[in-house]
């Protein structure tokens, strides 16, 4: 199994945890966290990772902003982005995808399978 | 033979018959000339013997006359010596003797004359009787006509007193009419008993005696003393009667005439011979007063007749005049309420014009009402709302109800949300006529919709996310990398973590029901393989199937349908699901799809063709009173189902949404103890690809 950098942005501690704890037990990749979108792209240009998961709904700059600063630059233009959102549906899963986002994953979900999730959006193999 | 006296001889004879014959008889010789005339033929020429013989008899004829020329017998015109004009007949023997002629005149002058004095007289009697005629005939009203005639009868008569006496039906009668001279006592109005004109006086002029009394005094007049008693007091003293005979038509009594009255000439001053002439008017008259007596009666009777329709016709007209007050007190009352109601309701003509519209219409459209009454949708519109909206007008005039949301900026510089419904006017044979246009303004719905929409919004994402920390945290507790639990603490992290999983069903079936009935999914039609629908329904819910050791089994031939294949796929899934749950172990949940005509209801005049799927259960069945309520939301047939089953209440609240935001049609069919059926409909493909190619 190929170790893998996640870089979360999300402003729910809870979500953090579990999530870098989830990831951890189930793939053993690394999870660095970013509590805003400044912080993400902060991280995003220093650190580099394999993928972003990017949660839509955060005070100041939401999800979708700090998107189009990752992609507006070209430290981190290439860096698959998902989304986590509590409101995504197929329609607006579509527009997610158009803004640049590779997949949208849905909360609730279930932290020791979101490792396999993300493997098989970005065909990593595990 | 002594005393015998000698026979006269033939010439005697001649000479005598020539001398006294009232003939005239002259003798002409060849060239017409008179050579002998007889006393006669003297008296009719006017001149002497003397003066005659020798004269040629052409010279009499009133014009040229030709003797030679003349027939054997005729008519000629001449004149005498003194110049009167004479019309005689005659008769020419030519030849009666050698060399003479022998010709016969009569006068005939008087004769002629006495027949045009009778002609005459006859003339000025039917010109007097039809001016009579004319005079009873002009009025149509009893009394008139009966004086009319009374009034002429004496006139014309020179009669002292003229009477009309009515009989009646018991025998009595009654003097009813009366013209009479002023010197002479009038006795209108006197009746007489039955006695004084008894049944076989009556019968008699039934028959049309007329009586002419010359002198009433008289014994061949046989009258009885106690008449003569009456006539002295009266002081008559000739009389002529007539009969008023009726024609009497009946339906029950044979036809006949029938004795009305008589009509009465009284001479007062003297006796009087009543001629034939007088006789006769008199009874011509009665018959004319007859015939008016008839259509009198008729005009009665047609009067009756007038009188009691004009009674109906005003009794109908005053009928309708009310229901006429009642409907426009209606229409009143209905206008009232029209312009009272918060809505907006109008009425357009098939030809698009509008026909009504209540107050509420012109306040919002800031127009007035000759600005709306009678003019085009278009013209009312304008160009850019107009191609809006026609395509529900063709709806509606197609004779289908249509209903259709808008956001129009009104009178009152706002923006309103409108919700519009055009119900098509059916008259006969299901023609359309019009449609009625109701439009209520939907803002303040609208915003609350928005508001729940977004409190939804909110909740659902703020539950979303601790679910997901506490799913998560009991996921990574399960899995034993950060500790050993005590089996009771295995239990309850169990419990605690399906109770999870159904929270997070439930918040998820939550938002689902909540954006498919807002209308903001938008369904992502295609072509789908019923099979791979079912297939792919089956496969989702095969580990719950074998964990309850159910067999899911699929039937049916491969149609293609028009749907969305997540949406399908999740109504097969939910279907399957609640199978699953209710279904005894070992049996088999069965998913088919078929190709039966299902009545669309709400449609009349389109038939599409629809694919019908069901999924068939073994389980405990549903009561027949709550088939229908288990698709509304968090309706379940037992309360407990969703403590023991899992449920959440809201499935099949959202399989109908998705399967009525395809056309179709959902329901339930089930037997208890025995196990139910769900079905549900989707349009086949076949239908709406020639659709689109169109």
């Amino acid at each position: 199994m190929t170790e893998k950098n996640i870089l979360l942005i999300d402003d729910e501690e809870t979500i953090q945890e579990v999530v870098q704890v989830g990831i951890g037990i189930e793939a053993g990749w690394q999870v660095a966290i970013a509590s805003s979108g400044w912080e993400g792209i902060n991280l995003a240009q220093n650190q580099q990772p394999d993928a972003i998961l990017l949660d839509v709904m955060m005070p100041d700059m939401d999800g979708i902003d700090t998107l189009s600063q990752l992609k507006n630059n070209d430290k981190t233009s290439t860096i698959p982005v998902i989304f986590l959102t509590a409101k995504a549906q197929a329609e607006e899963k579509n527009q997610f995808q158009s803004l640049g986002v590779v997949d949208v994953i849905t909360k609730p979900f279930n932290s020791m399978t979101l490792a396999s999730k993300i493997a098989k959006i970005l065909d990593w193999e595990m | 033979m002594a005393g015998a006296k000698k026979s006269p001889t033939k010439k005697l004879f001649y000479e005598a018959v020539f001398k006294h014959s009232l003939e005239a008889i002259a003798i002409l010789n060849r060239q017409g000339l008179i050579v002998e005339v007889n006393p006669a033929a003297v008296r009719l020429f006017g001149a002497s013997k003397k003066k005659l013989v020798g004269k040629a008899i052409d010279n009499f004829g009133q014009t040229s006359l030709d003797w030679r020329q003349l027939p054997e017998q005729g008519e000629i015109q001449f004149q005498q010596f003194k110049g009167e004009i004479k019309a005689v007949e005659y008769s020419l023997v030519r030849d009666f003797l050698p060399q003479y002629n022998l010709l016969i005149l009569r006068d005939i002058s008087e004769v002629r004359l006495n027949a045009l004095a009778q002609l005459k007289l006859h003339h000025q009697r039917v010109e007097l009787f039809s001016e009579v005629t004319l005079k009873i005939r002009q009025s149509l009203q009893l009394s008139e006509i009966l004086q009319t005639a009374v009034a002429e009868v004496q006139r014309i008569l020179q009669a002292d007193r003229v009477l009309i006496y009515q009989v009646f039906a018991n025998g009595t009668g009654m003097l009813i009419e009366e013209a009479v001279l002023p010197e002479y006592k009038p006795i209108l109005g006197m009746k007489f008993p039955e006695e004084v004109f008894p049944e076989e006086y009556r019968q008699l002029y039934t028959r049309g005696r007329v009586r002419a009394i010359a002198d009433v005094r008289a014994a061949d007049a046989g009258l009885a003393e106690c008449l003569i008693e009456f006539m002295d007091e009266w002081m008559v003293k000739a009389k002529l009667v007539v009969p008023i005979l009726q024609n009497f038509k009946s339906t029950t009594e044979p036809e006949g005439d029938r004795l009305w009255g008589l009509l009465i000439a009284h001479q007062c001053q003297a006796t009087r011979q009543w001629t034939d002439f007088e006789q006769e008017l008199m009874q011509q008259l009665a018959d004319q007063i007859g015939i008016a007596l008839s259509q009198g009666e008729l005009l009665e009777n047609l009067e009756g007749l007038v009188a009691e329709r004009t009674a109906e016709l005003r009794q109908e007209i005053s009928e309708r005049a009310k229901a006429e007050a009642a409907l426009r007190r209606s229409e009143e009352q209905l206008r009232l309420i029209a312009n009272g109601l918060p809505v907006l309701i109008a009425y357009v003509d098939r030809q698009q014009h509008y026909r009504f519209n209540n107050r509420a219409y012109q306040t919002w459209l800031g127009l007035s009402p000759p600005e709306i009454y009678d003019r085009h949708l278009l013209q009312v519109h304008g160009a850019a709302e107009y191609q809006q909206i026609c395509q529900y007008v063709a709806t509606a005039l197609r004779g289908e109800t249509v209903t259709y949301e808008r956001d129009l900026l009104l009178q009152d510089g706002c923006v309103h949300s409108l919700s519009i419904t055009y119900i098509p006017h059916l008259q006969e044979q299901d023609k359309v006529q019009g449609f009625f246009a109701l439009t209520s303004d939907i803002s303040d719905r609208k915003a609350i919709e928005r508001m729940k929409d977004e409190f939804i919004s909110v909740v659902s994402h703020e539950l979303r996310t601790p679910l997901t920390s506490i799913h998560s945290s009991l996921k990574i507790l399960a899995t034993g990398k950060l500790g050993s639990l005590s089996t009771q603490g295995e239990r309850m992290l169990k419990i605690a973590d399906e109770q999870t999983e159904r929270l997070v069903h439930l918040v998820n079936n939550v938002l689902d029901l909540q954006r498919i009935q807002s209308g903001k999914i938008t369904m992502n039609k295609q072509a789908c393989h019923a099979q791979e629908l079912m297939l792919e329904a089956v496969q989702a819910m095969k580990t719950l199937a074998q964990e309850q050791d159910i067999q899911l089994s699929v039937r049916g031939s491969d149609f293609m349908v028009w749907a969305d294949r997540d949406y399908i796929v999740q109504t097969l899934t939910n279907l399957v699901s609640n199978a699953i749950k209710f279904s005894p172990s070992n049996s088999t949940v069965v998913l088919s799809a078929a190709n039966e005509p299902q009545p669309k209801p709400h449609l009349k005049q389109q038939s599409t063709s629809y694919i019908t799927f069901a999924v068939r259960d073994r389980g405990q069945g549903i009561p027949q009173d709550e088939l229908e309520t288990i698709f509304e939301r968090f309706q379940q047939v037992d309360s407990s189902d969703s403590r023991k089953k899992g449920g959440t209440g809201l499935g099949l609240a959202i399989c109908r949404q998705i399967i009525e935001g395809h056309g179709g049609r959902i329901w339930a069919e089930s037997c208890l103890e025995q196990g139910s059926t769900f079905y549900f409909t989707l349009p086949e493909l076949i239908q709406l690809e020639s659709d689109r190619h169109d």
